[in-house]
């Protein structure tokens, strides 16, 4: 403890420490009130229950994933949004586009991703114009779970992945809302990630092509949503390459259905 | 949503103060080309009983820009009389008037303000895009928001938004190519014409819509407001 | 973090419905004089409808400490408005919104003032009637009755009212609220056959002195079926 304390610490180690001290609270976006209760967790539970007359229902995403190969990181999600067994919405956007090298994915409380994913690229913008080079996908997964785990036990509910492209080549990071944080070259997350999983492992390997690499993702979500009732709506497709990210597709499962369907029969 | 804690450790259920009400109403919102239109009845409820048959669930916050706000109506003034603040705030600082698109992103991070304690609202925002486009966005309680062609809140939602997606969406009606617009393509007088149907419906099967119905047409000159009556019982 | 100290969880000395209603020129509301210790009937003489000002009066159901908290906030605001004697007063929307903002504050910080508030008054010549409740719950309608007045009392007026298309005398205002009283009187079991007027009009505004209903009980022995 003592040796980091006498260590010179370099200008860019401090900004960063600085950002993630002051990035528990967002400055100039909002400031998060704290409840006149102690435990949010618990009092916000007696509102979700089936029997309760008011219903506080939180949208809520599902099947997402995200994997590292050859030609960079492929990121795929479905678009469907439940609150209990209403589908709120078939169009949302999982894929956050944080910046032109930075996409993150949102799976748990919808509200949770897209605010704190905002606030994440609101740090990565002002890193960027302090240091005059853009943040690492590792930087900028580790702010975003040190955000979080401030909230911890707080009821916050994401499970995200951040995918990017920095000096290393392409990164992958997933943060959980516990404040977990790990990288790996393959992720599934949400209800319906034990399906898009199968399909993954079943055919994935680092040297897939391009267009392998899609038609990979896209497999993966559709089979997701055709087994996870809280899984559907569209499969949409994103390529970060070294020039930033790409999105690629975005199409209704019910034509892949069919689009598979008529492939099968071919066969 | 989330897991409760293993009973050891669980408090102990107090017979607490409830904070929060269902008051009822319905609300929605429709894009289209150069007009949008965000509509609600007027009923608030309390229980089984009817507190007013004349209060509308629309706040204009902006002259070109309705909020539909629902759910528990202690909020809803609450969270427009902040907004409205808020919207003041945005005008002295930036020498002009937000944009639907501004009130959209200050709505959702507004909402997200409480968090831990949330205003239980749904809330649709209505108005027209910097090039004239006619929008909605629609919110969950603690403000993760969308931008839609057209949404229905509130007691009705599960009712209305079905009715929506065959009627403008034209969902899973033989082509399945992607809408990619963020517009209906019909007419103010058509869609008036089908939130009127949409809500004499409603109000057919839901005991919290009714009394009449509110239709603020949005265009680049303002807003038109058409009442239209429905079912008093 | 602790709890924040928490007054009243439940109420103690109670107060039953409040009716109000608008008539043409003006608005009155209406509450009996009971005030209830659980079951008891403790107190006969409690006045529940206030004057604020010449425009503006209050009443109110629910906790009766609670209550009077809220009125001396009420009249130090309105005895400030007197000494600065710049012609300024209060007009009851302002009031009306004072109160949604005190009652909405005190029920998010899991302390609510437990009453249910009916403000009317003369808003621009214009009458103004308006509810508040514990939860800062607020609206505005042409008539509105708190606690048992919102089943018994609300039909009524609103049939009246729609019969005479809105617009109805002071003397047919005083008709259908002493009406509704007496019904409160029979089917309530935590009314009063006492009760007080608050009326404004372009005249000003005054409560009035308490009333007693004039009640037959003679059905009272062909009932039988209740035992």
């Amino acid at each position: 403890m003592l040796s980091l304390v006498q260590r010179n610490e370099d200008e860019v180690l401090k900004e960063t420490r600085s950002i993630i001290e002051r990035s528990c609270i967002p400055p100039g976006i909002s400031s998060i009130e704290m409840p006149p209760f102690r435990d949010p967790k618990t009092f916000l539970a007696q509102y979700t229950k089936p029997d309760s007359a008011v219903k506080i229902k939180f949208n809520r995403g599902t099947t997402t994933l995200a994997f590292k190969y050859g030609g960079g990181v492929i990121v795929a999600v479905d678009s469907r949004a439940t609150g209990g067994s209403y589908i709120a919405s078939q169009t949302v956007k999982k894929v956050i586009e944080i910046n032109p090298y930075l996409l993150g994915t949102m799976a748990g409380g919808a509200a949770d991703c897209q605010f704190w994913e905002r606030v994440l690229s609101k740090h990565c913008r002002i890193y960027e114009l302090r240091n005059k080079e853009r943040i690492s996908v590792a930087g900028a997964s580790k702010i975003l779970a040190n955000m979080v785990y401030s909230y911890k036990d707080m009821g916050l509910s994401m499970g995200t992945m951040i995918a990017g492209w920095d000096k290393r080549g392409p990164g992958l990071y997933y943060v959980g809302d516990d404040g977990t944080r790990v990288t790996n070259n393959i992720f599934s997350v949400g209800s319906g990630s034990t399906y898009a999983y199968g399909i993954l492992d079943s055919e994935y390997k680092w040297e897939l092509s391009d267009t392998e690499a899609y038609e990979l993702g896209r497999r993966a979500i559709y089979h997701a949503t055709h087994r996870d009732a809280m899984s559907g709506g569209m499969v949409r497709i994103y390529h970060m390459k070294s020039t930033g990210w790409v999105k690629i597709s975005e199409e209704d499962v019910t034509d892949l259905h069919y689009k598979y369907k008529e492939a099968e029969a071919r066969q | 949503m989330f897991e409760t804690r293993p009973s050891s450790v669980q408090h102990p259920t107090e017979h607490r103060f409830n904070p929060y009400e269902m008051n009822g109403g319905t609300i929605v919102g429709v894009a289209g080309e150069d007009f949008a239109v965000v509509a609600s009845d007027t009923r608030l409820s309390e229980g089984y009983s009817i507190l007013s048959r004349d209060n509308p669930h629309l706040y204009q916050v902006l002259p070109k820009t309705v909020m539909g706000s629902v759910g528990f109506h202690g909020d809803c003034i609450t969270f427009n009389k902040t907004l409205q603040i808020r919207l003041r705030m945005y005008e002295y600082e930036n020498n002009k008037k937000a944009s639907t698109p501004a009130v959209a992103q200050l709505v959702s991070t507004m909402l997200y303000s409480r968090r831990f304690f949330p205003y239980y609202v749904n809330t649709i925002i209505a108005g027209l895009t910097n090039d004239g486009q006619g929008c909605v966005y629609s919110y969950d309680p603690v403000g993760s928001y969308e931008r839609e062609v057209y949404r229905a809140g509130g007691s009705s939602a599960a009712l209305i938004q079905p009715l929506l997606d065959s009627q403008l969406g034209q969902k899973n009606q033989g082509s399945f190519e992607l809408n990619r617009s963020y517009t209906v393509k019909m007419s103010k007088e058509e869609v008036v014409a089908l939130v009127k149907d949409i809500y004499t419906s409603a109000t057919e099967r839901d005991i919290y819509t009714g009394d009449a119905v509110f239709i603020n047409v949005i265009t680049k000159d303002g807003v038109v407001t058409e009442h239209f009556k429905l079912r008093r019982d | 973090m602790e709890h924040p100290k928490q007054q009243t969880q439940n109420p103690m000395v109670t107060g039953t419905s409040v009716l109000g209603i608008q008539f043409d020129g003006g608005v009155l509301i209406a509450a009996d004089l009971l005030g209830s210790y659980g079951s008891m009937a403790q107190m006969r003489q409690l006045q529940r409808v206030f004057k604020v000002n010449e425009k503006t009066v209050i009443g109110a159901s629910g906790d009766y400490s609670d209550y009077q908290f809220l009125l001396e906030k009420i009249m130090q605001k309105v005895n400030q408005d007197n000494c600065l004697n710049d012609g300024y007063v209060y007009k009851p929307k302002q009031l009306f919104s004072w109160c949604t903002r005190v009652l909405y504050n005190r029920r998010s910080n899991f302390d609510p003032l437990w009453n249910r508030l009916v403000i009317a008054g003369l808003e621009n010549e214009q009458p103004f009637l308006g509810c508040v409740d514990l939860l800062g719950n607020a609206y505005q309608a042409p008539c509105m009755a708190t606690g048992y007045g919102n089943y018994l009392a609300v039909p009524i007026m609103r049939e009246f009212l729609e019969k005479h298309n809105n617009r109805i005398t002071e003397a047919q205002a005083r008709d259908v609220i002493d009406r509704c009283m007496k019904l409160l009187y029979y089917r309530d079991g935590r009314a009063y056959d006492k009760y007080s007027i608050a009326i404004v009009t372009r005249e000003g505004s005054r409560v009035e002195e308490c009333k007693e209903l004039q009640t037959n009980w003679s059905v009272a022995s062909q009932i039988s079926s209740y035992d």
